[in-house]
């Protein structure tokens, strides 16, 4: 077999499975994304499930790139890859001219230098503290009680961010509470909580060396305040693709082509 | 026999033969270890003590750190530490030395009994600070007591004053030693145990630079395990011929164009201590994917001769100047040497969550590196011993995203 007619990607994370099914031409003809439930297989399945459905291709039939810490749990991929290449290759096919991505999501953030190529060349990660992921953002939201959705915009209400630790997921629940306690608004924590977690990513972001334009992915690219605070902490503008969930999986998709 | 040897399919690591001889040296050092705390001879030593002083004075020798890696090894990390952590010791303290007060505490649920009991703990902190406490607490459990040879860490050429002062440790070294155990040191025997342990550490260092051969002759895991009389029998008479073996399998590996790995596609170099509780697994894992270290910058760490007309001149020298009592500078440079002299692709930095000398400001030097060598490198995080701090999931993409580097 040379180059194939279908690729698919599937991008199995720790909050979420996704899924992209791309033709030769690397158009999209079907995308999904969907909570990863216990079992990494079965989210595995579903997501194939739906691809076929709604592309009319039987993507079982054709050349599936698994990605994602669930990556070697999926049943029929032919190969699978790491998101840090995933992610660059992904990116690169959407905006060639980002050099440096960051992708955040549930359980890690990720800083990549991307060559021209496509090709990641260096990456830090952060996984060993929850302070820089999506997990941290999910437990501030139900300390002060809104939807992970309802977050970002209260943020962006604020004036007076407060002041709030940078270091530890746990440390920072107790100090939200504190600053609740203490009369702070809850925008005004909600906007300390993303600056300190900007910071946080910044400092991962600020070791692999900041190129501009940054690119930023994963399902916290979604949070308005999160884009403003990381900008305004690299100082730098942030381009964000369409669907940010769906790079590392665009990025397998294209690999399954080759 | 050897057809059916034959037939097998080739692993994509080959085994040394050198591997039988290497487990009757080891037992022997074991058993003499145990000889001497019968007799109330026995020292604990460091992993960079000056050690040929003491064997010089006929005394037995024990090494902790190399019972630290024997508790990794044997999966015992969590609950050896854990007896440590009991007493109310950190998680964050050096996991051989948690390991080592544990099994001081409970010999009878530690791998090999414990360590024999010692007379005289020996530590020098040219390798770390922490083994001074550790020692301490050892001697608080054993009623040993501790003798400390201070080397302050270096930057840069060794000054006349540290030189002076490192020397003055090490006769007092010899006062400590001739009171504790009642033994004089006579110059003869320093000279033949000073010229048994050069001889070893000469037969060690080209065994090393054989690493340069493509294919590399040795893999890591082979080095971390034959590195084992060099820290624990030097200046005996019998490490030599482990060596003169393990040399002559190496230049027959090397004539044979046969290497450590089946497939040799990826050279790395390997920074730091290995995690002891998953070396064949993470290493011979890499293997089958074409992937070899040649170097390392731990092993490298026994080099030094002890050599010329003044002998503990020679001694202040080698153990002030060893990898670990250096600025990063120094580290930066020895990793920048390695990479080029054995041609290798990228490197791999371990950052032993316990081992804070070693592992401080690895971050610092993966940059530096990579820019002075052009090469990448990745930072992986885990512990030597204790298994409860290597999560294998994220090292493995880690690994595999700087493999993919190279596609």
């Amino acid at each position: 077999m040379g180059g194939h007619t279908f690729g698919i990607g599937l991008d199995i994370g720790s909050t979420t499975a996704k899924g992209v099914l791309i033709d030769e031409t690397r158009k999209i003809l079907a995308q999904h994304i969907q909570s990863m439930g216990a079992s990494a297989a079965a989210a595995g399945r579903e997501v194939l499930g739906v691809l076929t459905e709604v592309s009319g291709v039987q993507a079982s039939d054709h050349k599936i790139v698994g990605t994602g810490y669930g990556r070697a749990m999926i049943e029929k991929s032919s190969e699978n890859v790491t998101e840090i290449t995933c992610h660059s290759i992904g990116v690169n096919s959407l905006n060639p001219d980002i050099r440096m991505l960051v992708d955040v999501g549930g359980q890690d953030s990720k800083v990549i230098r991307i060559s021209s190529g496509g090709r990641p060349t260096d990456f830090e990660i952060n996984d060993k503290c929850s302070a820089g992921t999506g997990r941290f953002l999910e437990v501030m939201a139900h300390v002060l009680e809104v939807s992970i959705n309802e977050l970002g915009p209260l943020a962006l209400q604020s004036e007076s961010p407060s002041k709030i630790s940078s270091t530890c997921t746990v440390f920072a629940e107790s100090e939200v509470v504190g600053r609740i306690g203490s009369g702070d608004s809850p925008a005004d924590i909600a906007a300390g909580v993303h600056m300190a977690m900007a910071s946080k990513i910044g400092t991962l972001a600020k070791r692999v060396g900041i190129i501009k334009p940054v690119g930023l992915t994963g399902g916290v690219a979604l949070n308005p305040a999160f884009r403003h605070y990381l900008s305004e902490n690299l100082e730098a503008e942030i381009w964000i693709p369409e669907l940010p969930q769906l790079t590392g999986a665009l990025g397998a998709a294209i690999l399954a082509l080759q | 026999m050897i057809a059916v040897t034959e037939q097998k399919k080739e692993k994509a690591y080959r085994l040394l033969k050198s591997s039988a001889l290497l487990q009757q040296i080891m037992f022997r050092y074991m058993m003499e270890g145990q000889i001497a705390s019968e007799e109330g001879n026995l020292a604990w030593v460091t992993s960079g003590f000056p050690v040929e002083i003491p064997v010089a004075m006929n005394i037995g020798i024990s090494y902790p750190e190399q019972y630290g890696a024997v508790v990794g090894s044997q999966r015992m990390g969590p609950e050896l530490c854990g007896f440590a952590e009991g007493l109310g010791y950190s998680q964050e303290l050096c996991s051989y030395a948690r390991s080592s007060i544990g099994s001081v505490k409970h010999p009878d649920q530690s791998p090999l009994g414990g360590l024999p009991t010692p007379q005289a703990l020996l530590a020098c902190n040219n390798i770390c600070g922490t083994v001074l406490r550790w020692y301490d607490t050892v001697s608080e459990l054993t009623g040993a007591p501790v003798f400390l040879l201070d080397t302050p860490p270096l930057e840069g050429e060794q000054p006349e004053h540290h030189r002076d002062y490192v020397r003055k440790g090490l006769d007092k070294l010899v006062d400590f030693l001739e009171q504790v155990f009642g033994k004089p040191l006579a110059d003869e025997r320093m000279q033949e145990v000073a010229l048994y342990s050069t001889e070893a550490v000469g037969l060690w260092t080209q065994c090393l630079e054989a690493c340069k051969a493509k294919p590399s002759p040795l893999n890591c895991a082979d080095r971390f395990l034959t590195m084992a009389p060099i820290v624990s029998l030097r200046g005996t008479d019998y490490v030599k011929d482990f060596y003169v073996s393990l040399l002559a399998e190496v230049k027959e590996r090397i004539s044979n164009g046969v290497g450590a790995i089946k497939e040799e596609k990826i050279r790395l170099l390997w920074d730091n201590i290995p995690p002891w509780f998953t070396i064949f697994r993470f290493f011979n894992g890499l293997a089958k994917r074409g992937v070899v270290f040649p170097a390392d910058t731990y092993t490298h760490a026994w080099t030094g001769s002890i050599e010329g007309d003044n002998l503990f001149d020679s001694v202040v020298s080698i153990y002030s100047n060893v990898y670990l009592n250096k600025g990063l500078d120094a580290k930066i440079d020895k990793m920048c040497q390695l990479i080029q002299n054995y041609d290798l692709d990228g490197f791999i930095m371990f950052s032993v969550r316990s081992c804070k000398r070693y592992s401080l400001g690895q971050l610092v030097s993966k940059e530096l590196v990579t820019e002075r060598t052009g090469v990448p490198g990745v930072v992986i995080e885990g512990d030597m011993v204790d298994s409860r701090l290597f999560n294998e999931a994220q090292i493995q993409m880690r690994v595999d995203a700087l493999l993919e580097m190279f596609a």
